[in-house]
């Protein structure tokens, strides 16, 4: 096992270690920042946790970094195949391991990122720290153990597919995007999964270019030592050799006209109304992005006035919501509405319209934007009550910038958003030429 | 009390040197001080759920709870609520299940002089307003008519495993009620139902995370404003006994085919039996885990889905959830296993894979190296149960639902020291068997499932993957394992009619 006989001796950690909380910062907990000169970056959140320690391996690989034809899906499904153990501990081993830690393991993978996570008793870290950096570096498995992995992915796919809400995304994706990887769902096509067992020779491939310290952040939060956990993945990891391979992700074209789709569902749902706009890229600096972040809950959200009209007084929608998500590439930023009636479709669109066109010429009252920057900062705080949600609810932002420093520059821009900022965006972002709407009906 | 003379009070409480030490838990509450916790979580528990339904009223516990939580009160309309909440980012909600409604809320404690009068006022105070019992009963049908019965088949072979055993008693019909139930239920249902069980003697509170004992004192208070009464307790249902293997196959255009079987244990957490029984469950199914011993012989050596699991424990969104819920606490429990979906050509094979696996543990029992390896396992994964505040609130009150002395966490733990594995083995013999079982499947030609499942035919099974020869050699096994399943046993239904009544 060789990876056991490296010390920490002789590897200079590039240091980057963080002040602790401030009172200008909205993180409340102390944390810490450093990179192994294999590129790997920890970052160390020690918490209160009697006990317990949540350890993220994010990996800033997903279903966008697919380039090549044919395999979509793949990331996800080398996730699966992570589970699969090394020479040092073969799959059934590596099981008997965890379930002797009592872990509570799992992975899961995103359009941006793929993130393995566990929760466990402190006593057990270096156990962990071991496997964890033993399968990154020396994944092992047969062909065959592939291709059974793929029949269980081919099967996530089965049980997923009866949502209507599944069918509409992968439509929208597809029908959103031209050539840019986000035209497919993380899960992939499905002629590709169905494929997947014929790609053993490129899954070898997938890893060795993703699979490398330099593309991955290890995220330790809860009841740990940071100095002596650092050593302990200095000298688990260290030996991991970097070489990750950047890939050539295609540039969408600019779109120039709305589009339109209806897509049919098998069974029976009441029509959901899906009005997407192409948005920029994460960048906390981008005022106008940080404003789009504010702006869909401010226009659809629970106290908004159209939800209010729509779901409560109306009554002619379940209910309408907005996602302004958080990507590495331009992302789509959706308007989704459940509506009662099909007689009632033309309407709701409409009423989205109209809403879009009074953010962008009239000023949202600043009490309803004080209102919700006070509620995300509450949000986020009542969201950071133990080790996996700290942990877990920074993966995102770590996938997107490689470490947490970010969360108090984001915060605080948000913080600056004024109503201006917010007519300003609703002007750049939510205008036909960004637009795609999807309308999905069930059967009849 | 006026909202306004209620913030004042409580701002001077909480502005009053803080009282370290808490009341000892009373009768009517569940205390789980946490000081250096930020928030403060609330959980109402009302001694009312499913089972209370009136017959042809079907819903109508699940709908007078959300006729709280989710609708306006007599000081606000519903879209006020939602705009004093909305910068606090707190809520509240209630949560019904077949014995027991829960009204939860989590603020941080800087806001709870802001939350505290709504939610009290959600719960004292309701509207009873017709448009928020249509804007909610439209909100019930939509996801009996159209989620349940079309957008996940594992939840659908989940709600008819559970109304076929349960049939004819009062937990025999879903929370979220019927078809027919949920469009007959009027204002007035609503009101005396709320009237009847919302009362005085039938509550007990949940407090959690940094409150002051100024603020129980005031929710005590505030409770005691509600009208007397104690509810209406009914009787533990009593399941029919299952005669040999009765099938209830739903026919449905699905694109794979949904399983769940089972059959009620009479058994509940709390005792060394119950814990013993959990070490042999852990080592069959342990819910989202590889350690699931039907995982490995259905997913992980063969392909066939995504996970296999079992329970002896209702376990509702078992889709969703990586750990065991809270508050869903009943007296009558399951056994039940959890197939997700298999490509139809497999279903039968899936079905005696499974029933195979499980004869076997019920036979043979578990073995001494399993046995040391799960309950090692279980000492320590149950940390991971409620990591949160709220979620070790939720498992206090269950203890007091169960009427286990201290908790039962902590008893789990304690007993996985204890437990032998004779014990383990002798809870498997007197909990377990395999003769008599329902089984629902959710999967397109029912005819063709019937006639499979009721001639006993073989079901070969062909890979698209070379497998280990004692797969292969295991195969020939499952392929002809006997299911005993007589014609006059299976029901045929379709899925238009699933919960119609």
């Amino acid at each position: 096992m060789k990876q056991f006989l490296i010390t920490g001796v002789g590897m200079a950690m590039i240091a980057a270690s963080v002040p602790p909380a401030t009172a200008q910062s909205i993180f409340p907990y102390q944390h810490e920042k450093r990179v192994l000169e294999n590129g790997l970056t920890v970052v160390m959140i020690p918490m209160e946790s009697p006990g317990l320690v949540a350890y993220y391996s994010v990996v800033r690989t997903g279903s966008r970094d697919e380039v090549e034809k044919g395999k979509s899906g793949f990331a996800h499904f080398f996730e699966h195949m992570m589970f699969r153990g090394t020479e040092n501990f073969p799959g059934p081993v590596y099981d008997s391991i965890m379930t002797s830690i009592g872990a509570d393991a799992n992975a899961y993978t995103t359009d941006d990122y793929t993130a393995y996570h566990l929760n466990f008793a402190k006593d057990d870290l270096e156990r962990v720290i071991q496997l964890e950096s033993d399968r990154f570096q020396f994944l092992h498995y047969t062909e065959a153990d592939f291709q059974t992995e793929a029949g269980a992915v081919y099967g996530e796919y089965r049980k997923g597919i009866t949502s209507p809400w599944w069918v509409l995304n992968e439509y929208m994706q597809n029908l959103a995007y031209d050539v840019h990887t986000y035209k497919h769902t993380t899960i992939g096509f499905e002629p590709d999964i169905k494929a997947m067992p014929q790609a053993f020779e490129y899954a070898g491939s997938f890893f060795s270019r993703y699979y490398r310290p330099d593309n991955v952040v290890v995220v330790v939060a809860g009841d740990f030592n940071p100095d002596a956990t650092f050593a302990l993945i200095e000298r688990y990891y260290g030996g991991w050799e970097k070489g990750y391979v950047k890939p050539a992700i295609p540039a969408e074209p600019k779109q120039r006209a709305p589009r339109d789709g209806e897509v049919r569902y098998g069974g029976k749902t009441l029509p959901i109304i899906d009005v997407a706009f192409k948005g920029d890229p994460f960048d906390p600096e981008n005022s106008d992005y940080v404003a789009a972040l504010l702006l869909g809950d401010l226009a659809f959200g629970e106290n908004s006035d159209l939800y209010k009209k729509l779901v409560i007084q109306e009554q002619k929608v379940q209910f309408i919501a907005a996602s302004t998500p958080m990507n590495r590439d331009l992302p789509l930023f959706e308007i989704y509405s459940m509506v009662k009636s099909e007689n009632d479709i033309g309407y709701v669109k409409d009423e989205i319209s109209r809403v879009l066109k009074q953010f962008q010429t009239v000023a949202v009252d600043t009490k309803r934007l004080d209102d919700l920057k006070r509620r995300n900062k509450y949000s986020f705080l009542m969201g950071l009550d133990t080790p996996d949600n700290v942990a877990g609810g920074l993966a995102r932002l770590v996938a997107l910038t490689g470490g947490i420093d970010v969360v108090d520059g984001l915060y605080a821009k948000m913080d600056e958003v004024t109503p201006d900022d917010i007519m300003k965006a609703a002007n750049k972002y939510f205008t036909p030429e960004r637009r795609t709407t999807v309308v999905l009906k069930g059967a009849k | 009390m006026k909202r306004s003379d209620i913030a004042l009070t409580l701002a001077g409480v909480l502005a009053a040197t803080m009282v370290s030490a808490c009341s000892p838990s009373a009768e009517d509450t569940v205390l789980l001080p946490v000081k250096n916790d930020p928030s403060i979580s609330f959980r109402i528990w009302f001694k009312v759920g499913s089972q209370n339904d009136p017959v042809g009223k079907e819903g109508l516990a699940q709908l007078t709870a959300s006729m709280l939580t989710d609708a306006s009160t007599t000081n606000n309309s519903y879209e006020e609520i939602l705009d004093k909440l909305y910068p606090l980012a707190a809520n509240y909600d209630a949560a019904t299940s077949v014995e027991m409604t829960v009204a939860s809320g989590r603020t941080h404690r800087d806001n709870v002089l802001e939350f505290y009068p709504l939610f009290m006022d959600a719960l004292l105070r309701p509207a009873f307003r017709e448009e928020d019992l249509e804007r909610i009963r439209s909100q019930m049908l939509n996801y009996l008519e159209n989620s349940l019965r079309y957008a996940s088949d594992e939840d659908l072979g989940k709600a008819v495993l559970y109304n076929d055993i349960f049939a004819g008693t009062p937990y025999g019909h879903l929370t979220a009620g019927t078809v027919k139930g949920i469009r007959s239920i009027t204002i007035d249902d609503i009101r005396s139902f709320y009237q009847q069980h919302f009362t005085r003697e039938n509550f007990v509170i949940g407090l959690a995370g940094s409150y002051d004992d100024n603020l129980l004192e005031m929710i005590r208070g505030d409770l005691a404003s509600l009208p007397e009464g104690h509810g209406l307790q009914i009787d533990k249902p009593k399941p029919a006994p299952i005669d040999g293997m009765q099938v209830t196959i739903v026919e449905k255009d699905a694109p794979a085919t949904a399983i769940s079987m089972g059959f009620p244990i009479d058994i509940v957490r709390g005792s060394r039996e119950w814990y013993a029984l959990a070490v042999a469950n852990s080592w069959l199914g342990e819910h989202r885990n590889s350690s699931s011993h039907l995982y490995q012989v259905i997913r992980e050596e063969r392909g066939l889905n995504y996970g296999d699991y079992s329970y002896i424990e209702n376990f509702p969104e078992g889709s969703r959830r990586q750990m065991p819920p809270q508050n869903v606490s009943r007296r009558q429990q399951i056994f039940e296993i959890w197939i997700r979906p298999v490509p139809h050509e497999v279903r039968h094979f899936a079905i005696r894979a499974a029933l195979r696996e499980f004869r076997m543990l019920v036979e043979n029992g578990m073995t001494g190296e399993d046995f040391e390896l799960t309950r090692n396992f279980l000492s320590k994964y149950v940390l991971h149960y409620a990591p949160t505040t709220m979620e070790r609130l939720g498992y206090a009150l269950d203890d007091r639902f169960y009427g286990v002395q201290g908790s039962h966490l902590e008893l789990f733990r304690k007993m996985m020291g204890e437990v032998t594995l004779e014990d383990v083995n002798s809870a498997i013999r007197k909990y377990w068997q395999y003769g008599n079982m329902q089984i629902a499947i959710i999967t397109k030609d029912a005819e063709g499932m019937k006639e499979m499942l009721v001639s006993d035919v073989e079901s070969p099974i062909t890979y698209s993957s070379p497998k280990a020869a004692s797969v292969l050699e295991e195969d020939k096994e499952i392929i002809r394992f006997p299911l005993d399943i007589k014609a006059e046993n299976v029901k045929i239904v379709e899925v238009g009619g699933l919960f119609e009544e």
